[in-house]
């Protein structure tokens, strides 16, 4: 494990979904592998996690149709970074698993300690909640980023007031990388899906998730007009959501990886 | 202008949908879809100060992406160089294009 000022640093694997439903017909192209401000959907989000000295491995789900446009936008957009390709399964918890399988090696070396898993749909998520993720995850079992809903409430019967909060749950999610791949292997033996990953280690594990404060602005695209959105938070933040905006710095992260 | 066909959540339908998108230079410009019509499009008083924008980031970028270019690939790069530059005025006049006729 490598040492840092503050303590132990985790050393962390990126699990990116951009398989998506799987279900598509003609000549659509998978939203992820859309352009967005000069580069593809997925590829930005990448970008701001491997600024981290954290992340030491990336893995990125993929639909086999869609293997040619991505490893091209990966060569043009990406070419410092070290990408695994996996192929993804029929539902998100087996894209997972067939990530987690191609970590397995490491995991078992002790070469990772913490697996983040994110949705390629997410690109405006910075380096900023990849580091809380990580870091939480390292220290309490698991993390999500969260952001309180004020707005919606929970209908029960009765007069008595609403007292839980409610919010909305985004990616990235970290997990400890050993009690995660466990999981999704005893998972796999009784033929468990979970909806999310969190599922999956809620029922097979006791470790604690722990809750991060999520970005306003790490939005899903899932609406066209979320891409305008997008866009337009890309241009605000000077098109750099990485952990150091100066190019000096991240030379720095580049050289202390190598 | 370049135009692209993706799934995504049409507003109207409440489905998801084919939605063709079309872009002026590296901006979204209009998004419709092809199932009920729904068109969702930047207004031109915001489109043109967007695409300076952007314009102003690519220009400014482009030394590093270049550097980089050339550090991955300079044949490749050298080679390519002659036919990218005689591409861009053609490039621009198509961005403009789209931007002016709206």
């Amino acid at each position: 494990m490598n040492r840092t000022a503050g303590g132990p640093r985790p050393r962390a694997a990126l699990v990116v979904l951009a398989a998506g439903e799987g279900s598509r017909v003609g000549h659509d192209t998978n939203k992820v592998l859309l352009p967005l401000a000069g580069r593809r959907v997925f590829t930005w989000s990448i970008r701001w996690a491997h600024s981290l000295p954290q992340v030491t491995q990336v893995v990125l789900v993929i639909r086999e149709a869609d293997r040619e446009l991505v490893m091209g936008a990966l060569a043009r957009e990406l070419p410092e970074v070290d990408v695994t390709v996996v192929v993804g399964g029929s539902s998100r918890h087996e894209s997972e698993w067939n990530a987690l399988q191609a970590l397995a090696p490491s995991i078992d070396a002790g070469d990772t300690d913490v697996v983040v898993i994110h949705d390629a749909a997410r690109p405006l998520a910075g380096a900023q909640v990849f580091r809380d993720v990580i870091e939480a995850a390292h220290r309490h079992g698991g993390a999500l980023p969260v952001r309180d809903q004020p707005a919606l409430t929970t209908l029960q019967d009765g007069d008595d007031p609403e007292t839980r909060r409610t919010v909305a749950v985004q990616t990235p999610q970290a997990f400890r990388a050993e009690p995660l791949l466990s999981a999704y292997a005893s998972a796999s033996g009784d033929r468990f899906v979970g909806t999310d990953t969190a599922s999956c280690v809620e029922r097979y594990t006791d470790i604690a998730v722990h809750c991060v404060p999520g970005d306003a602005g790490n939005i899903k695209i899932t609406f066209p007009e979320d891409l305008f959105l997008a866009e337009r938070l890309l241009a605000k933040a000077s098109w750099n959501l990485s952990s150091d905006r100066t190019p000096r710095a991240a030379r720095e992260i580049r050289r202390r990886r190598r | 202008m370049t135009v692209e066909f993706a799934e995504l959540r049409c507003e109207r339908c409440e489905l998801v949908t084919e939605q063709e998108l079309h872009y002026a230079g590296r901006l979204l410009e209009s998004v419709h879809c092809t199932n009920c019509g729904h068109r969702v499009m930047m207004r031109h008083q915001a489109l043109v100060p967007a695409y300076l924008h952007d314009l102003e980031h690519r220009v400014l970028s482009k030394p590093q992406r270049m550097y980089l270019r050339v550090t991955r690939d300079p044949r490749g790069f050298l080679t390519g160089l002659p036919l990218a530059l005689a591409r861009q005025p053609a490039k621009f006049a198509r961005e403009l294009w789209s931007l002016l006729r709206r």
